[in-house]
């Protein structure tokens, strides 16, 4: 740590240990230090960036958090949720890392106008101490972030950056009225919330409408050039796990939003050297088709950082979760493929369940075959019918869900003491109305929480292994084939090479595979979505794993779909690896079999597509298709990998040849010369079955 | 009525227009030596065995049969000859149907020789343009004339193979004359129908039938597109896997070839294309 970050870590966290122990919630020592930080940290000048300065204050906001945390360390293990966690059976905790500011308000505000309406708050409400405190501490917050843009501006002035310095001194006191303002109080905002605040900010928002509003009058060279700056100034930030921003979707009316600004976005992304800014394409029926096609073809140009959404299925989804469809329509996607309403907080990464943990446990009367432990429920009885193994495996996953639930539950109880989010909170309408912090007093209109499934395909080919294996073939009696899976089909490996390669697989289009699916799907929608949380709100559903099928494979015992133990689980809501023998349309056709209404915290197939099956007009036409009938079929969300064989196997053997190379990993994108040998290699493997 | 598949293929597009399933019929008359599907020239079912995938777990006894190939754990075996129901086959072929109405794609009847075995094949498109299904044919044209007049009115498009206009060129490359081929492809042009010419260009065989080509195609009506295809000897392996002697002709085909047939096409007012997707033969 630098000296000064060094100091303020001291202050913070002193400060923090003083709150802890005489102090209701986090609240007031979160102002300490912020103010503190904003006041006092170190602004730098990069030559290259346009709108903003940079500041590094080492995560002390996150490390604060950690440190409040391990007042909490033996939460999970007093309340029997540890063997479970070890197991990678179920996990819970709070997140205060995938969040969403209220981008309109921001944008059409400013952080001199949030001020300002903060400020109003204040002068209108007169009631009780707490709430007139939570106003007082926004004003407080949002003036010394005032100050600190001041402090910016003059630094910026100093090492002549006219136009920065200018725009900033300009925001100190006034709104942004241009467009330059518009995108500089975006980054702005974004330095606030992600390093001072501590709330990570997971998504720029629908930039195109944001921002085009601000365009009426400016020169068509000058928007150009600020786009491909501004998303070159944010990548800057190499943010963990990429920073989205989003293009198109519809109004409220259903109209879609895609304007001129949408284009030049997309031509900015498309020629821009990013590598951490990704790009979320919210796609509706009314989308207009130039927009898409322009989209898809720079997927296949090796844009692969592109994640296409539907805007009707998301909107449904929503609704269904019981938001208002005003909220609804003004949707975000955060982080990776999680949706959130207007005023809402999905908390979207805290909870996890291992679908083919609940198979395991089903077969073994709830011990666990890794660890050894006793972590699902003892057997209920015996099992005749693969009906009756059904309902079993049903019972598992309900529990394991419960007990994620309950220790996220246990997390949340305790939000107010771990961390506040006063930079935040003042984006929120309802956290203004209610006159609470969104963590501290949960005051958002919609506080929830969010549960991810992971590996399903893995569970349903499983599934419709042991239905043939036991029920159809009667090769091995229901003890017999857990027995073996213990032994991680020792003795039987012509018979593993069998299942893996001949049984149905999830992810060909076959309907038996698909129905198994989508029956698990509609188990966890009924444990899931809309059951309470303790913070007002309600938990919501989500099937992707990203890269947690690493850890949570690694911690699984052999399955019955000739997956070996410890190898990864499925990824995402798609087929196993090298499970999609059929093709992209019949992956398409199976992901979208699933009730993807019920998955409103995210559903993706992942589509590896050889370079050959999009090149020329015929291959942008099968690409536009291919995403137009998904999203028809009732798909949620689509990211195409565009593979070459050669390219990645020369990169495995020569990564110096190769150093910008980027793969979608499964969340984000990495590069693909940062990744393990095993990553590397699965993904070879996985480009070579395209 | 049942036929002979050797495989089916989904979301092929570069066999005509949109998202496409294509069928192999197995079995064709000719015998090209550039062949890149060697499992549809024989009109019997066939299994070959892919070394690199075998674990020798002997579950397959040493065989070489379908019962094999249905025992083998690794994918090694593969059987090439499948016996369908033309509404087997209808069912499997409209598995993407979705896909193809949006795509404006359908379903490519090819092989082999899908004409080869024509009452299946002619059953198999009625049906499927009874679905309003699009159906293009990738036939070789060294089929009786009857035949090609009733596949006429169920096909949109016919995907037309000419590789030589000189007889003994043909017959070299192909084991046939091509007599019967080019009359019945000016039968498809007078008759009205839609035609793709597909002129494979392997040097140093019949890369000289170029300028003929574009002679003979010159006066053809119908002729929507002429894809020059670039040779590549992709299909080795699986002329190993079915211990058929290999006939690939060395790989001398170069895009500059391929753009060189193009450009003379064009001379002829054809609208000549390079028709080779990259990595695909």
């Amino acid at each position: 740590m630098t000296p000064i970050n060094t100091e303020l870590f001291a202050f913070a966290v002193r400060r923090a240990e003083e709150g802890l122990e005489n102090e209701p919630d986090a609240f007031a020592a979160d102002l300490d230090i912020i103010e503190a930080l904003l006041d006092r940290c170190e602004i730098r000048v990069l030559p290259e960036d346009r709108f903003f300065v940079r500041i590094d204050v080492e995560n002390i906001p996150q490390k604060i958090i950690q440190l409040r945390r391990k007042r909490c360390a033996s939460l999970r293990a007093e309340n029997g949720l540890q063997e479970g966690f070890d197991a990678r059976a179920h996990t819970g905790s709070n997140d205060f890392g995938h969040t969403s500011a209220d981008w309109d308000a921001v944008i059409r505000l400013g952080i001199f106008g949030l001020r300002e309406r903060a400020a109003s708050c204040a002068a209108r409400f007169t009631g009780e101490e707490k709430r007139r405190a939570f106003y007082a501490g926004l004003c407080r917050t949002y003036d010394a972030a005032l100050r600190f843009m001041a402090r910016a501006a003059a630094e910026a002035k100093r090492r002549g950056k006219d136009e920065m310095a200018a725009g900033l001194a300009r925001l100190c006191s006034a709104r942004p009225s241009t467009l330059f303002e518009a995108m500089q109080t975006s980054v702005v905002y974004y330095t606030l919330q992600q390093f001072f605040d501590g709330s990570v900010l997971r998504t720029l928002g629908r930039v195109d409408s944001l921002f085009y509003p601000f365009c009426e009058g400016e020169d068509p060279a000058f928007i150009e050039a600020l786009t491909a700056d501004y998303l070159e100034e944010i990548d800057r930030f190499r943010a963990t796990a990429n920073l989205p921003f989003a293009l198109g979707g519809r109004d409220a009316a259903g109209r879609s939003l895609v304007n001129p600004l949408s284009y030049r976005f997309l031509r900015a992304y498309r020629s821009a050297r990013t590598t951490s800014v990704k790009l979320h394409l919210l796609c509706a029926e009314c989308t207009p088709e130039p927009f898409l096609a322009e989209a898809l073809d720079a997927v296949r140009s090796g844009r692969n950082s592109i994640v296409f959404l539907s805007d009707e299925k998301i909107v449904e989804a929503l609704i269904r979760l019981g938001e208002d469809p005003a909220d609804a329509a003004d949707y975000r996607v955060v982080g990776c493929y999680e949706c959130g309403g207007r005023d809402e907080v999905t908390c979207s990464c805290g909870t996890r369940v291992s679908i083919p943990k609940a198979l395991e446990y089903a077969l073994n009367g709830g011990v666990d075959s890794v660890t050894g432990k006793n972590v699902g429920l003892p057997s209920a009885g015996p099992i005749g019918s693969f009906e009756d193994f059904w309902k079993e495996f049903e019972r598992q996953l309900v529990r394991l869900c419960e007990e994620a639930m309950r220790e996220t539950d246990l997390w949340e109880e305790r939000d107010a003491a771990f961390h506040s989010a006063p930079i935040l909170s003042a984006t929120y309408e309802s956290a203004l109305e209610k006159g609470g912090d969104l963590y501290c007093d949960h005051s958002a209109k919609y506080a929830n929480s969010s549960l991810n499934a992971v590996g399903l395909a893995t569970a349903a080919d499983s599934l419709a292994a042991v239905r043939r294996l036991v029920f159809e073939e009667k090769r091995f009696t229901l003890d017999g084939l857990a027995a073996l899976l213990r032994r991680d089909w020792e003795g039987a490996e012509t018979l593993r090479l069998r299942v893996k390669n001949k049984f149905p697989k999830f992810g060909t289009g076959e309907e038996e595979t698909d129905r198994l699916a989508a029956g698990i799907v509609n188990v966890l929608d009924a444990a899931v979505n809309g059951k309470p949380n303790k913070k007002g709100g309600v938990y919501r559903l989500g099937l992707f794993s990203v890269d947690w099928r690493w850890k949570f494979g690694e911690m699984c015992g052999a399955s019955a779909d000739g997956r070996r133990a410890h190898e990864p689980l499925s990824q995402n809501t798609g087929a196993s690896p090298g499970a999609a023998r059929e093709g992209a349309t019949a992956h398409l056709a199976s992901v979208a079999r699933l009730n993807a209404a019920a998955v409103p915290n995210g559903a993706i197939a992942d589509i590896d597509l050889h370079t050959s099956a999009v090149t020329g007009e015929n291959g942008l036409g099968a690409l536009l298709a291919s995403l137009r009938t998904y999203f028809s079929l009732g798909g949620f969300a689509v990211h195409f990998n565009v593979l070459d064989l050669n390219v990645l196997r020369e990169a495995k053997e020569h990564p110096d040849r190769y150093p910008d190379l980027q793969v979608r990993l499964c969340g984000w994108n990495v590069l693909f010369s940062s990744l393990s040998e095993k990553e590397k290699e699965e993904f070879i493997l996985r480009s070579a079955s395209v | 009525m049942t036929g002979l598949i050797s495989g089916i293929k989904r979301m092929e597009i570069h066999d005509g227009d949109g998202i496409r399933t294509t069928a192999f019929f197995k079995g064709c008359p000719l015998k090209c030596l550039w062949c890149h599907n060697p499992e549809s020239i024989s009109f019997a079912p066939q299994v070959a065995k892919f070394k690199e995938k075998c674990v020798s777990c002997g579950l397959c006894g040493e065989r070489r049969d379908p019962g094999a190939a249905e025992a083998c754990p690794t994918g090694a075996l593969v059987l090439y000859g499948r016996t369908y129901t033309s509404d087997a086959l209808v069912d499997e072929l409209l598995r993407d149907e979705a896909f193809f109405r949006k795509s404006g794609g359908g379903v490519t009847l090819s092989g082999g020789e899908c004409l080869a075995q024509p009452d299946f094949a002619l059953e198999t498109a009625r049906k499927l343009r009874e679905r309003n299904v699009s159906v293009f044919l990738d036939t070789c044209g060294f089929v009786p004339r009857s035949v090609l007049e009733a596949a006429a009115p169920l096909t949109d498009v016919f995907l037309y193979d000419v590789k030589a206009v000189d007889p003994a060129v043909h017959k070299a490359c192909t084991g046939r004359d091509n007599a019967l081929i080019l009359e019945n492809l000016v039968f498809l042009s007078e008759k009205g129908c839609s035609l793709e010419i597909r002129y494979p260009l392997v040097v140093g065989f019949n890369d000289g039938e170029c300028e003929k080509i574009g002679a003979f195609l010159r006066p053809l009506r119908g002729i929507r597109r002429v894809k020059v295809l670039r040779y590549h000897p992709f299909a080795a392996s699986r002329y190993e896997a079915l211990e058929m002697e290999n006939t690939l002709p060395a790989p001398l085909t170069q895009k500059r070839d391929v753009e060189n047939a193009v450009r003379l096409l064009r001379r002829f007012g054809l609208p000549a294309e390079d028709g080779t997707a990259p990595g695909r033969p």
